[in-house]
């Protein structure tokens, strides 16, 4: 991994992207690139537009404003698109009253590829029943059915709505295991959306945040690590930041001022302690960016790096 | 496509199918025994206009039969509700588009196969009933001689059909613009209903010109003759003036008949002095006519509902 991602092709590309419903803007200007064969974790707090990114990536949605490019092409009714796209929605519609086989053969006469044997073979795997159906099981298994399903297609692109949050722990590293090995055979590129941003950290080497509707992070996991800082300086004043240190985060106390900061190697003054910082408490810090200062979750961590 | 239809609609098609196979059930056994017991009444007085009272004893103990026959007017309406309204509508309610629309089948494909689909089979159900019911009423159409009142002309021939199709289309187009089913259902009865109604009773009527036929008051063999259907009647005093029945009083008639009003010859004497009986109606022979341009209108309908589903869903933005 260069860190760059100008020099790889990109599977993702969102220019000024922003989608308004009737009164209320679900995402403003949104400004991303995800290089092809990545893993990318979309983080951001509760209605920060990541579903609406994720439908307008599918071609479900349409953008009010911007450009959306998506494996080369504008999301739409085109075959080549359809084909190559696979999308998980949030809560993993089914149809209820049919069985996973019913399912899995209705795809595989919907769609040019498609793995039934990889599918049957995954839910027969998980011990998950084929033949009952969908709307008897239980939350998890109906996940594993959308991503069975998901997978099967063979996409290029696999966008995924918040797959983990009906899986138990278990399910989730698996699931997980299955994704980061489909990656590795080349040739698909991931958008999931999750909370869990430990968990998402252990395969996704991207990150897109979006917090206020906005995009606030999107680069190499490694290179959003390296890049941040989490400062300790003594005293509440605490406005003693270098040139070009851009302070995502503060909280000040009497005692001392604590700062998730990005910077490359600015020299901060010598009574101030450096630490390193990980994902969770970047993506935390810049989702708690402007909240009341007993919610910013920054002074609860000691500096542990 | 076709699989995901038959998948997803194959319960539905089983119902149906059950339903009109316990119709024939009904209609079929009952059918051949009035039509045989018909021939042997009519054998008698040659021909059914000779003859009236032949369906009192004929058609007495078939009560309840006919009000199924009339029934059958309802079921388009529940084509509409159960294979119509969901057909966009349930999908958006349960999120599954958001599963089909991203699968590599385009909406306009996904819509037009569906929709085909339903309406192919609403046609066929709407013409099985009606071709059951067209034939098991035979006996009543040629003794009552009322095929274009309600309850006849709008459960025999070819409308049925297009009620069938026209019931699916505003259900899929309704369904498309809800989004949710129950609402969907709703509409679909609602506007159902009012367009048979207002079709009924205001357009029906006027898709032909009536005839007209002047004859004096009294006169034995008046036409029009047949199963036809009277629009307007009035009456003609011997100068021409036209008279709603309302706005006659004893002192418009001639002083000759006056005593005789409210008894049988009154009719004839009114004749004699030159009054006419005038009737606007719609002439038997124009059954076919008006089955046709009543069906043509509900498949017109029945088009625009559907090109409004293919543009709601085409414009569908989550």
């Amino acid at each position: 991994m260069t860190g760059g991602s100008s020099a790889q092709t990109a599977a993702v590309e969102a220019v000024g992207l922003t989608k308004s419903f009737k009164s209320t803007v679900a995402l403003r200007d949104c400004t991303i690139t995800v290089p092809e064969g990545r893993i990318c974790a979309l983080v951001g707090p509760n209605g920060s537009g990541k579903t609406t990114l994720l439908r307008c990536l599918a071609g479900l949605a349409r953008p009010s404003a911007g450009v959306v490019n998506v494996l080369g092409h504008a999301p739409g009714q085109d075959h080549e698109f359809l084909a190559n796209v696979s999308f998980l929605a949030q809560d993993v519609p089914l149809w209820k009253r049919l069985t996973a086989k019913d399912h899995i053969a209705i795809g595989a006469r919907l769609n040019p590829r498609w793995d039934t044997t990889g599918a049957r073979h995954r839910l027969a795997q998980l011990e998950i029943p084929a033949d009952k159906p969908v709307g008897t099981l239980s939350g998890g298994q109906r996940a594993q059915v959308g991503l069975a399903l998901a997978l099967a297609k063979k996409p290029k692109l696999l966008l995924l709505d918040e797959p983990l949050a009906a899986l138990d722990p278990l399910a989730r590293r698996h699931f997980l295991g299955v994704l980061a090995e489909d990656v590795s055979e080349g040739g698909l590129t991931v958008l999931i959306s999750s909370h869990l941003i430990t968990e998402l950290h252990r395969v996704s080497d991207y990150l897109v945040l979006l917090a206020a509707s906005r995009t606030q992070l999107c680069a190499d996991v490694d290179d959003i690590i390296g890049s941040h800082r989490l400062v300790k300086c003594p005293g509440g004043g605490g406005e003693r930041v270098p040139a070009g240190v851009k302070v995502v985060n503060s909280f000040r106390s009497a005692r001392e001022t604590t700062m998730l900061v990005r910077a490359g190697a600015a020299s901060f003054e010598p009574e101030c302690e450096v630490h390193s910082v990980g994902l969770e408490e970047i993506v935390l810090g810049y989702m708690s960016q402007g909240a009341p200062a007993d919610l910013r979750l920054l002074h609860a961590q000691g500096g542990e790096g | 496509m076709n699989y995901l239809v038959w998948r997803q609609h194959r319960n539905q098609l089983g119902f149906a199918a059950l339903g009109l196979a316990l119709l024939a059930v009904i209609l079929v056994p009952t059918g051949v025994h009035l039509a045989s017991a018909y021939s042997a009444a009519i054998k008698g007085c040659g021909s059914p206009g000779t003859c009236t009272d032949v369906g009192t004893g004929l058609f007495a103990n078939y009560g309840l039969l006919f009000d199924l026959i009339g029934l059958t007017a309802v079921v388009p309406a529940l084509f509409g509700l159960f294979w119509g309204a969901p057909l966009v509508a349930a999908e958006i309610e349960a999120g599954t588009q958001l599963l089909v629309w991203t699968q590599t089948v385009t909406r306009r494909r996904w819509l037009a196969v569906k929709t085909a689909w339903m309406l192919a089979a609403a046609a066929v159900w709407g013409a099985a009933i009606s071709l059951l019911v067209t034939w098991w009423s035979g006996p009543v159409n040629a003794v009552d001689q009322s095929r274009f009142s309600l309850g006849h002309f709008d459960t025999q021939g070819l409308v049925p059909v297009g009620y069938a199709v026209f019931a699916v289309a505003l259900g899929i187009g309704v369904g498309a613009i809800a989004r949710r089913v129950l609402p969907a259902l709703a509409m679909t009865l609602g506007v159902f209903t009012a367009v048979r109604f207002a079709i009924d009773y205001v357009l029906r009527p006027h898709y032909l010109a009536p005839r007209t036929a002047v004859f004096p008051l009294g006169s034995q063999s008046a036409p029009p003759s047949g199963s036809y259907w009277p629009i307007n009647s009035s009456i003609l005093d011997a100068s021409g003036n036209v008279f709603d029945k309302v706005h006659l009083v004893a002192a418009s008639f001639p002083a000759a008949c006056r005593s005789l009003l409210g008894s049988a010859p009154f009719d004839r004497c009114l004749g004699s002095h030159g009054w006419k009986a005038l009737v606007e109606f719609q002439p038997a022979n124009r059954f076919w006519t008006f089955q046709a341009i009543e069906t043509a209108i509900y498949l017109a309908l029945a088009a625009v509902l559907v090109l409004v589903a293919f543009v709601a869903v085409e414009r569908h933005d989550a």
